[in-house]
């Protein structure tokens, strides 16, 4: 094949150049600055701003959140996949249907839907009141500020980004295989494993990282419907920008978040390649 | 090839809306917290001078420093809070008033004329003012209120609510003990914070703007509220009550300023002066429901407004209270404190 | 027993769309509150729908909102997915490296491509407008284009591309006959994702908007201190129901559209 159409990468790459890896560069550099009296941004050198993330709360901080993104990654796709299976398995002018039914809640502002949320969960709200009529419960249940809240609101956030992928993988997954993995006498549970599991293992991986990425830096959710009880990855980045005024510092928890996710990215490319080639399949 | 001209076609249009055309002399760009300025004032200026008034908001003075700091020039009004004016000052963020082309300066009461944090109002002018103290329910909150003290009770475990901001909760614990709420030592702010650890157990979220809601929905029994605030609760809930408690509370006020490199300085001292003239005055704060420190407006404003005491509070009150001030270095210490509170606090 | 599963699938399915949709009910509902600061029920009305449309700043601010997120869906969905396909289709050094880099936005929290931006555009003296915002969007979309066409093109078979190819087509006419129609899902899946993510983003645009260029999440956020009013959820309510009325118009005019080439 002519290497012509090469090219057709360039605007791409061109404009996050420009628009992404540029500023970057402003932010690796503060990352090796110090912070000023009053929170300007002092141009001597140094590496301390590195060294504090060994401090163990920080490290704290980076656990728990690899955690909850962890746990929210499997609780999206556990949910994300039998969804995306049936829409992929209906008729083509119902899929599109299904996708812009369930794109039209996230057209409105998470936060006012998060609003929602409390309206519906907080202690005087529509469970807990309908719950005590009821006569199921006697005192209202917590259901908010918690780190229950933070996982429905970290899943309720990212479902989309599990469900796009899987969708767009399961949808040429051609049925007529898996019948013929009937016909064959295989289970369902072989079917999928054998069948259906390699055909859409890159929606799986793709639908993962990009949630298990994303949700390493929200701060929305655990202030809102977290109660702002607990400091993530990212409300201590947004902290240190705003209220701590420590640019540098922030610059580096960032700049230690990305490489990490650099690293993890490519180690994943890398194996995606590898796997082609062992499959015989053409990169 | 039909639909492709007509993709660029779109194109363009799309970008001719985007980039638009925007008149330069008579525009005045103000930064400031959502409906912190009476619409019909601002038109009633609009009018009176034939210039057109921008009015884009913000919501935290953080935010606001945040972007001053990357990229001076777009606003020529922003209205920051008390200790953001002092952190703004000794970051030449600030343009130093023409004070001659606000002779209505003088209306402001005395006593917020030489706020410690700039202290011959070279920069910035008090807009308005409040107390943090303590906000209860008094439907559940049976005993008497007059202590920080009593937030620590164990009745109240997941019915407190704190202002989701370090200051204000160290400062709030500084003070339970007797210290500043702005002090330096470190010994006193490791008291302070050994304190508030107790206190966690307590807290059913920390919350600075919807802290209202969780008043009115009674999801929250009591909590640090500004009297602003607390007014505007007693709107929706009159079982709220307000306290300033006998250890003293922070006083904090919001300006308004002018930024360095404001395109429009002048127009935007006319403005102010606008503002600070009786009539217009009361028309605004009688709208906003905010506490007013224009002495010549008092007089005029209705009954209602006068008797609020939400928004009034006596002279005792007042002599309780101190101001936050910018703790230069030991900031990172607060910040430090606060992430430990957050993170061991589940 | 295939025909179980698919009851149970269907079910789950409505289920998971009303998880979605709860929110949005009670957004509606809560639009008719007679209460400004609307934390609880207070009575019925239909103020805030009248007052609405009396609102000059929040009609603005959600046309420019409107016209970004759709601005953003074109053009990071054709950068991304021209970007993609040539990314999958030819040789590159450092591939790994490279596809680092391209997914390396999603990871970059909010607030540092806001004032990184914001640094980058003062330094230039870019004026901050509606087109900066526009420019912001774009830029953090396209690493997520890439992502949903490279699922479908890791996948695809080269086989017909080459067989294209070996009869004759240009890289382009394959690429539009051929690769176009299979990217089919991913590429309107991207533009619905952009689309979103540019209508809901808030931090990036704080930092990179100028004066008067507002979008509907910066005027939200700045109403939470005072309360977010009925107004906004009327608005949630109104644009929820133009879209859901719209979607089901069209698929009555396509069935009879239908009905009728059978005839």
């Amino acid at each position: 094949m002519n290497q012509r159409g090469k090219w057709l990468a360039a605007p791409a790459f061109i404009w996050l150049l420009c628009f992404f890896l540029a500023p970057l560069f402003f932010i690796v550099f503060y990352s090796f600055f110090e912070r000023g009296v009053y929170g300007e941004i002092v141009y001597r050198f140094t590496l301390s701003n590195y060294i504090r993330m060994a401090d163990s709360i920080y490290v704290k901080i980076l656990l728990d959140t690899l955690a909850i993104s962890v746990i929210t990654t499997v609780v999206t796709l556990l949910i994300a996949y039998p969804l995306a299976y049936y829409i992929s398995g209906l008729p083509k002018r119902k899929q599109r249907i299904w996708l812009l039914l369930i794109m039209v809640p996230f057209w409105i502002n998470f936060l006012i839907r998060s609003f929602a949320w409390i309206i519906i969960l907080r202690s005087k709200g529509i469970v807990n009141s309908l719950l005590l009529e009821w006569g199921w419960i006697e005192k209202p249940l917590a259901l908010l500020y918690n780190d229950g809240a933070v996982l429905l609101g970290m899943v309720y956030a990212l479902l989309p980004f599990m469900v796009l992928p899987l969708y767009v993988s399961l949808e040429k997954l051609d049925r007529r295989k898996l019948e013929a993995a009937y016909d064959l006498g295989a289970t369902p549970w072989k079917a999928f494993l054998y069948v259906t599991l390699p055909l859409m293992k890159h929606g799986i991986m793709n639908g993962s990282m990009l949630v298990f990425v994303s949700s390493l830096g929200m701060f929305v959710v655990p202030d809102i419907l977290g109660g702002a009880k607990s400091v993530l990855l990212g409300n201590l980045i947004q902290n240190q920008f705003l209220s701590a005024r420590d640019w540098p510092f922030g610059s580096s928890v960032s700049i230690i978040l990305m490489v990490f996710s650099f690293i993890l990215i490519v180690l994943y490319q890398k194996a995606v390649a590898a796997g082609q080639h062992w499959e015989g399949e053409r990169q | 090839m039909k639909k492709v001209f007509g993709f660029f076609l779109l194109l363009a249009l799309l970008v001719g809306v985007l980039t638009g055309c925007k008149g330069e002399d008579n525009v005045l760009n103000i930064y400031s917290w959502s409906d912190n300025i009476d619409p019909e004032v601002i038109k009633e200026f609009e009018e009176k001078y034939d210039v057109k008034v921008n009015y884009d908001v913000y919501s935290s003075n953080e935010e606001l420093l945040a972007k001053l700091q990357a990229g001076e020039g777009q606003y020529d009004i922003i209205q920051p809070s008390d200790y953001m004016v002092e952190t703004m000052i000794k970051l030449n963020l600030l343009e130093k008033l023409n004070k001659e082309n606000i002779p209505n300066l003088k209306n402001i009461v005395s006593n917020f004329q030489t706020p410690p944090f700039d202290p011959d109002n070279q920069y910035s002018i008090v807009y308005t003012w409040g107390v943090t103290g303590i906000a209860y329910n008094k439907k559940y909150v049976k005993d008497n209120i007059d202590s920080w003290s009593d937030l620590w009770n164990d009745q109240y475990k997941g019915r407190l609510v704190l202002l989701n901001d370090s200051r204000e909760v160290i400062g709030m614990a500084l003070k339970k003990n007797g210290f500043s709420n702005s002090t330096k030592d470190l010994k006193q702010l490791e008291t302070a914070v050994a304190d508030l650890k107790k206190l966690m157990p307590n807290v059913l979220a920390f919350d600075t703007e919807t802290i209202k809601q969780k008043f009115i929905a009674e999801e929250a029994w009591i909590g640090t509220v500004w009297s602003g605030d607390a007014a505007y609760i007693y709107e929706d809930n009159p079982n709220i009550e307000f306290v300033v408690p006998k250890e003293g509370a922070t006083i904090w006020a919001d300006t308004i300023a002018i930024p360095k490199g404001a395109k429009h300085k002048e127009l935007a001292e006319k403005f102010i002066n606008y503002l600070l003239d009786p009539e217009v005055s009361v028309k605004n704060y009688e709208a906003i429901g905010y506490s007013n420190p224009n002495e010549k407006a008092y007089p005029l404003h209705s009954e209602e407004y006068r008797a609020n005491k939400m928004i009034f509070l006596s002279k005792e009150e007042l002599d309780r209270t101190e101001w936050l001030v910018d703790v230069g270095e030991r900031l990172k210490d607060y910040d430090r404190f606060w992430t430990e509170l957050k993170s061991g606090s589940k | 027993m295939k025909t179980r599963n698919q009851t149970w699938l269907s079910l789950f399915s409505y289920v998971v769309l009303l998880f979605l949709y709860l929110p949005l009910i009670v957004l509606v509902v809560y639009s008719f509150n007679r209460s400004r600061i609307n934390a609880v029920w207070t009575g019925w009305t239909f103020d805030w729908y009248i007052s609405l449309f009396q609102n000059r700043q929040v009609v603005e601010a959600f046309f420019n909102s409107l016209t970004i997120a759709f601005g953003t869906a074109v053009f990071a969905t054709i950068f991304g997915t021209l970007g993609a396909y040539a990314f999958y289709r030819y040789k590159y050094r450092q591939k790994a490296v490279l596809s680092g880099l391209i997914y390396l936005p999603i990871v970059l929290p909010d607030i540092l491509m806001g004032l990184s931006l914001l640094l980058l555009f003062s330094f230039f003296s870019v004026p901050l407008g509606k087109l900066t915002i526009l420019i912001a969007h774009i830029t953090f979309s396209i690493p997520f284009v890439f992502l949903l066409v490279s699922t479908r093109l890791q996948e695809m078979n080269v086989d017909l591309e080459e067989a294209a190819q070996d009869l004759g087509a240009t890289p382009w006419q394959t690429f539009r006959y051929i690769t176009l129609p299979i990217l089919g899902p991913s590429i309107i899946s991207s533009f619905l994702l952009t689309f979103s993510l540019s209508l809901d983003d808030f931090i990036i645009s704080f930092f990179v908007a100028g004066p008067g260029a507002t979008t509907l999440p910066i005027y939200i956020y700045g109403m939470v201190k005072r309360g977010v009013t009925p107004e906004v959820n009327a608005l949630a309510a109104l644009l929820m129901m133009i879209t859901l009325i719209t979607v089901a118009l069209a698929e009555r005019i396509r069935k009879i559209g239908d009905r009728k080439q059978k005839m």
